[in-house]
Order: structure tokens, then C-alpha cells, then sequence
């Protein structure tokens, strides 16, 4: 056990995408810092946040209400960003080690995750400044042991939850059904299941002996993970399970070879992990629209244009900062094979050019609530389209760094680069610039006119600029090439 | 570090590169594939440069390593892919492959990914798109690596006889068997420089055991 742990840290810090990227490391801490100074206000404050928001004042009931929601978020909240910690296994499957050790390891060691860290933040404070003063001892023990056992419980699941939604990715939505299901029916008294949960959490806090149940659900969670990864150990089943679908986009081939490249393109983003990831985790935030286009944000044309601009480029930007990456596995094979490079890069700049026009079509509806907003919309697709392709494919030239298509896209930075943090400020910028410049001008409505005809221009000249972007590519092809190699 | 003062490979010939792992023979196919810039000097291929021009890319198949295929392709489809570069279709790669059909396993027609296939299947998929555009010249990095046996006697005719046909063949091995077998040319590479450059006679796999079997001698004394 000792060795493995030894290897793992070996494998952490000996990876080349640690040692390199120090910029990333460092905004990260940043990121986390502040999530935990987050959750430990909250968990400090929560008896005051209660009382104020559902006005009781029976703060540990609320509490242990809330806690039903708590735990709900955070089993969705584990699903996408918890990385199981897989040791890859092959190695030492044929040393003589003892199996049920390697299977315990991953399981064990799941449990000084950082999200568990972050329940303990929530948890610790609140019990001791109301728990702990006011409770009998025994109801405190109690109390604390059952939380922690249900969290870990939820970390076991997730084992299994991972597993089996990356084998049917559809079934997420049906499970997102639910718990809104669960949720209304709980926000409108019809069917209370907090206060069930609620209720039944203090009974077991209060008779000592019931704290059984917890304990036996944690175990029984361990013990289903602990046999799920047994049934999953087999190096040959590790590679079996999908099948190929015929999916040809012949229309495709109407675009001679740039098509067929895209074709390929296509493929590439619905057969590997990451770049499918990327693709759902777009479909998601489609959803903003009803976050921004709400009250008097509907009067912000700055709030509309930034918007507009997220919601028609989502999954070109998101996707699209990687560009040239996602082919660092065979990019020698591009480049060795009979591929204009004018081509190539006009593959990628329709591969922005459909996906951004889907997006636009899809967020039309939101045009039902106020005209502008599909005004601003069709102005932001033709920049999008025009110039933030463009844009974006000429930055990513600058790409040097592999990525692995089948590992996922939650919390893996592997790609990310100081490449993707400058990007965004040129090609999110100049737009914001264009409009702040009309609005002091005191004529905004302009603005929005000319980022559309800026927009048609650019795909009118679409040839000039690609070329553009060829030569520059031509440029930076050996240093890519061979920072691709690198992995 | 490879340093050739100069080298030309004429039209019909089959030269085999032999030499010790790290000596150079990669990175000197990837010279000449343009994969990487030669800090000093030029590859020209048809006396224009690889660097400057597309051209060759017309006339040369490649396969050097699993980085020339698609890992999320099935075979079928990513000879499709490359014979659509070509400006071949459907029934072209089809009949392609019914000639070649002993040098692939059903695994190439089981709709497999190609990042599910074996090391051996992998490397047969990389040269069948190698030579399915009919090149003029063919450049394969270790062929008869991973190979069973009916498949390494079967490459080896079939570059004989595509070499026969007109096509100039650039491969390297370890297998000096092989090498001397099929090859009219030998170059002999070792820490990045050409020792020895000399057309196949029937003492030529007897001096190259020797030299490599000198070289293991050496480093046992040690």
C-alpha cells in the first residue's frame, strides 16, 4: 500500500503538464483558497442564514433539512468534478500483490478528497458553535458521525454513478428529471421529502444506538464500489463495451476536402471523452440565457451583447481553444499525408462556422422575450462566424501541448496553456470595445450594427484571412509538431 | 543529432537503413517527411524542397508510428480518409483492399477503433494507407515490427514487388535478415552519422552481424 501510494505521488508530480504549467497551478490555488474562505463563512454563518431565510428558529431542524439539499448538490457536484483517484492498474495486476489491495487503494484514498474537505468546512463550523454549546455530548457525537458517514456515502456512489452515466450519457438528463422532480414537489409541500429526510436525520442523532444506520449505509456504499471496481479490474474489459455507428455526414462532402477533414473532425468530437464532455457541458449552458435576459438586464445592451456572444460561440470557444491540440495524437499524419494546410484550417473555421450557427438557432427562442435580443443575436453570429474564428485558430497556433482524448474534460487542464487565458481577451474584448465606443458616442444601437457588419465582412474576405492564418500556421508547424510529441 | 553531408536516393531503389536504437535512422525519415526543420542543410525531394512545397506530399506514402493514424477511426474509415486525399472513393479502397486481403485479420473489418487494435494490427492499418495511394515513394519506419511471421513474409514480397514495379522504397530495420533479403542498398547509420553505404551482396548480411555482434562484444568487456 505504501509503494503504491509512493507511485502515485511519483506519477502526480513527475507529469509533465505539472512541472511546466506553474501559471495554472497558481490560479488554481487562487480558485480553491477561495472556495474554502466561501464554505467557511457560510458554515460559520449558517445558523444566521437560516433563521433569516426560512424564518425559524429552530435552527438545528433547518439545518438538518437543508442538509437533504446539501447532499443532493453535492452528489452532482462530485459526478462532474471529482476525479476518481484510478491508479492505472495494469502494471501491477501480474506483480504479486494482492488484488483486494489494489482495490481497496482507490477507494481509501478517495476519501481525503478536496470536496470532502469542502463538507468538513460546511460541517465543523456550525457544530461546534451550535451543536456542540447547546446539545447533550451524545447527541453531538451523534450528529457529527451520521453527517460524515452520509458524505461518504455520497463519495462511495459516485464510484459507481461515474461509471455507469459515462456508459449511458443519456441517462444524466433522466436523473437531472428526477431530482427537479423531487425538488418541486418538496418546494411546494406536495410531497416534503427534506422534512422526511430532516426529521429522520435528528431522530438517529438523538438515539445513540440508530447510528447504525448511517455506518451500515456508508459500508454498504464501500462495499458496492469496492466490488463494482473488482468486476471492473480485467485489463480486457477495460476495452470493450461500444460499438461504432455508421455515422457519415455525406453533406459534408460537398465542402471537397476541407469536408473530409471535417467529417473526421466530427468524429473526433462525438467518439473521445474530453471533447464529448465539452459538447454537453455547452448543451448546459445554452440554459443561461434565462439567467441574464431577466428584468433590466433586458435594457443592458452590454449585458445583451455579451451574451449574445457567449450563447452563439459557446462550444467554438470552449472547444475551439484547443484547436490543432485535439489532433496532437496524429498530427504527424496531417502533416505527412497529402492535406493543403489552407484546407485544414478551413475545416476548423466551418467547424466554428456550423457549431456557433446551431447554437444561435437553438437560443432563438429567447428572442421571444424581447426583439432585441435576436437582433443582437444575428449580429454576434456574424462576428462570431467572421472574425472570432479567425481569431481564435491564429492564437491557437500557439498550442505546443498534447491532449489525451479519452481522459475527461472535469477539472483536466491538461492543454491549457497561457495560449487559452490571453485569448479570451482579444477576441471577448474587442467586441465589449466596439460597443463601449458607439455607447460614449451616444449612438449604442450602432454599436450592435456594426459588430454584425464587421462580422459579414470578415466572412465575405473568409479566403484572405484564412490564408492568413495558413501562413502563420505554416510558421509555427515544426514547434507544434513537436511539442505534440511530447506527452 | 544526425549529420549527413550529403545523401541522394535514386529512382527504383530499395534501400534499407540498419543501425542501434537512438542512432538516427527516425529522425532521418522524419527529415525527409518534413516532420521536422533541419537546422542546417535541406531535404529536396524531385529537386524541390520539402519545406517549400506540397508537391511531394502527392507522391509519397508514409507510415512511421502509431502518431500517422487515427486513434478514433475504424480502419475502414480512416483508409477511406486518406484514399478521399487521393481523390479515391469508396469502391477504390474496397478493391484495394481485396488485393491486400492476406496482409489484414478480420480485426481491420470488425469495426473495431483503431486505438483498440493490437500493436501488429495498428502498424498493418499504417502501411496499407501507406501504399493505397500507389505511391512513387514509400517510407516505412521499422515495417516488421509486431508482425506474425505470414505477414512479415508477405510485406516483404509485396515491397519487392512494388519496388520491382517502379517504386522508390525507403524503409528501416532491426531484422538484418530481412533487410539484406530485400534491399538493394544498405545504409548503416551509428550516432547520427552514415558508417557504411553500399549496395546488397551476398557478404553484406555477414558483415553487418559482425559489426553489430562487435559492437555488443565492446560494451560486454566494458
Amino acid at each position: 500500500m505504501k509503494d503504491l501510494l509512493i507511485h502515485q505521488w511519483k506519477e502526480k508530480t513527475r507529469s509533465p503538464f505539472w512541472q511546466k504549467n506553474i501559471w495554472i497551478n497558481i490560479v488554481l490555488g487562487i480558485v480553491g483558497l477561495y472556495l474554502i474562505l466561501n464554505f467557511l463563512v457560510i458554515g460559520f454563518f449558517a445558523d444566521v442564514i437560516l433563521k433569516k431565510l426560512l424564518a425559524t428558529t429552530d435552527v438545528v431542524e433547518a439545518f438538518a433539512r437543508g442538509l437533504f439539499y446539501y447532499l443532493a448538490f453535492d452528489l452532482i457536484l462530485r459526478f462532474f468534478v471529482q476525479q476518481i483517484p484510478t491508479l492505472s492498474m495494469q502494471p501491477y495486476l501480474t506483480l504479486p500483490i494482492r488484488k483486494s489491495t489494489l482495490l481497496h487503494y482507490p477507494l481509501m484514498k478517495s476519501i481525503p478528497d478536496f470536496i470532502n474537505f469542502l463538507a468538513l468546512l460546511l460541517l465543523v463550523p456550525f457544530f461546534i458553535k451550535i451543536i456542540c454549546t447547546t446539545k447533550p455530548a451524545l447527541f453531538s457525537l451523534n450528529w457529527i458521525i451520521t453527517i460524515c458517514m452520509l458524505v461518504l456515502t455520497n463519495n462511495f456512489l459516485n464510484f459507481l454513478l461515474k461509471k455507469y452515466f459515462s456508459k449511458h450519457p443519456l441517462s444524466i438528463l433522466f436523473l437531472f428529471a428526477i431530482v427537479a422532480v423531487i425538488i418541486y414537489l418538496d418546494m411546494s409541500n406536495i410531497w416534503s421529502c427534506s422534512n422526511y429526510f430532516g426529521s429522520s436525520f435528528l431522530a438517529i442523532a438523538k438515539t445513540p444506538l440508530l447510528v447504525i444506520i448511517p455506518v451500515s449505509i456508508a459500508s454498504i456504499s464501500y462495499y458496492l464500489g469496492y466490488q463494482f471496481l473488482k468486476l471492473n479490474a480485467y485489463v480486457e474489459d477495460s476495452q470493450t463495451g461500444h460499438r461504432m455507428n455508421p455515422s457519415e455526414f455525406t453533406f459534408l462532402t460537398r465542402f471537397g476536402e476541407a469536408g473530409n477533414l471535417l467529417q473526421t473532425e466530427i468524429k473526433l468530437i462525438l467518439r473521445n471523452k474530453r471533447p464529448k464532455s465539452i459538447m454537453l457541458i455547452s448543451i448546459l449552458f445554452l440554459a443561461y440565457g434565462f439567467m441574464f435576459y431577466r428584468g433590466k438586464n433586458i435594457d443592458n445592451d452590454l449585458i445583451l451583447i455579451f451574451t449574445g456572444f457567449f450563447l452563439t460561440s459557446i462550444f467554438a470557444i470552449q472547444y475551439g481553444q484547443f484547436s490543432f491540440s485535439w489532433e496532437s495524437s496524429f498530427f504527424d499524419s496531417y502533416m505527412a499525408n497529402k492535406i493543403s494546410v489552407f484546407d485544414y484550417i478551413q475545416s476548423k473555421y466551418l467547424l466554428f462556422a456550423l457549431t456557433s450557427l446551431i447554437c444561435f438557432v437553438v437560443t432563438l427562442p429567447y428572442a421571444l422575450i424581447s426583439y432585441r435580443i435576436g437582433i443582437v443575436n444575428v449580429a454576434m453570429l456574424l462576428y462570431n462566424i467572421g472574425i472570432s474564428s479567425v481569431l481564435s485558430l491564429y492564437i491557437c497556433t500557439y498550442n505546443t501541448s498534447y491532449i489525451d482524448l479519452g481522459r475527461s474534460q472535469f477539472m483536466n487542464y491538461q492543454g491549457t496553456g497561457v495560449t487559452q487565458f490571453l485569448s479570451v481577451i482579444p477576441i471577448a474584448g474587442f467586441p465589449v470595445g466596439v460597443f463601449l465606443g458607439f455607447k460614449y458616442l451616444g449612438i449604442p444601437q450602432f454599436g450592435v450594427y456594426t459588430l454584425g457588419l464587421i462580422g459579414l465582412v470578415a466572412i465575405v474576405y473568409k479566403n484572405l484571412l484564412i490564408t492568413l492564418v495558413s501562413r502563420q500556421f505554416l510558421k509555427r508547424k515544426y514547434k507544434m509538431a513537436m511539442g505534440f510529441r511530447q506527452n | 543529432m544526425l549529420k549527413i553531408d550529403d545523401l541522394t536516393l535514386n529512382r527504383d531503389e530499395l534501400v534499407g537503413i540498419v543501425g542501434n536504437n537512438g542512432a538516427g535512422k527516425t529522425t532521418l525519415l522524419s527529415l525527409i517527411l518534413d516532420l521536422i526543420k533541419t537546422s542546417t542543410g535541406f531535404v529536396q525531394s524531385k529537386d524541390l524542397a520539402v519545406s517549400g512545397s506540397d508537391h511531394w506530399k502527392d507522391y509519397t506514402g508514409s507510415y512511421l508510428n502509431e502518431g500517422f493514424l487515427i486513434p478514433f477511426l475504424t480502419p475502414i474509415e480512416f483508409l477511406e480518409f486518406i484514399g478521399k486525399l487521393h481523390n479515391m472513393n469508396t469502391p477504390d479502397v474496397n478493391r484495394f483492399l481485396n488485393e491486400n486481403s492476406h496482409f489484414h485479420a478480420d480485426d481491420m473489418t470488425s469495426g473495431k477503433y483503431i486505438r483498440e487494435l493490437s500493436a501488429g494490427n495498428k502498424n498493418k492499418v499504417g502501411i496499407l494507407a501507406a501504399i493505397l495511394s500507389k505511391p512513387e515513394i514509400l517510407i516505412l519506419d521499422e515495417p516488421f515490427s509486431n508482425l506474425d511471421p505470414g505477414s512479415q513474409l508477405w510485406l516483404k514480397a509485396k515491397l519487392k514487388k512494388l519496388n520491382e514495379e517502379g517504386v522508390t522504397i525507403l524503409i528501416s530495420s532491426h531484422d538484418l535478415r530481412h533487410v539484406t533479403d530485400i534491399c538493394n542498398r544498405i545504409l548503416l547509420i551509428d550516432n547520427g552519422l552514415i558508417i557504411k553505404d553500399k549496395n546488397t551482396n551476398t557478404e553484406t548480411l555477414g558483415e553487418l552481424e559482425e559489426y553489430f555482434a562487435a559492437g555488443s562484444d565492446r560494451s560486454m568487456t566494458d
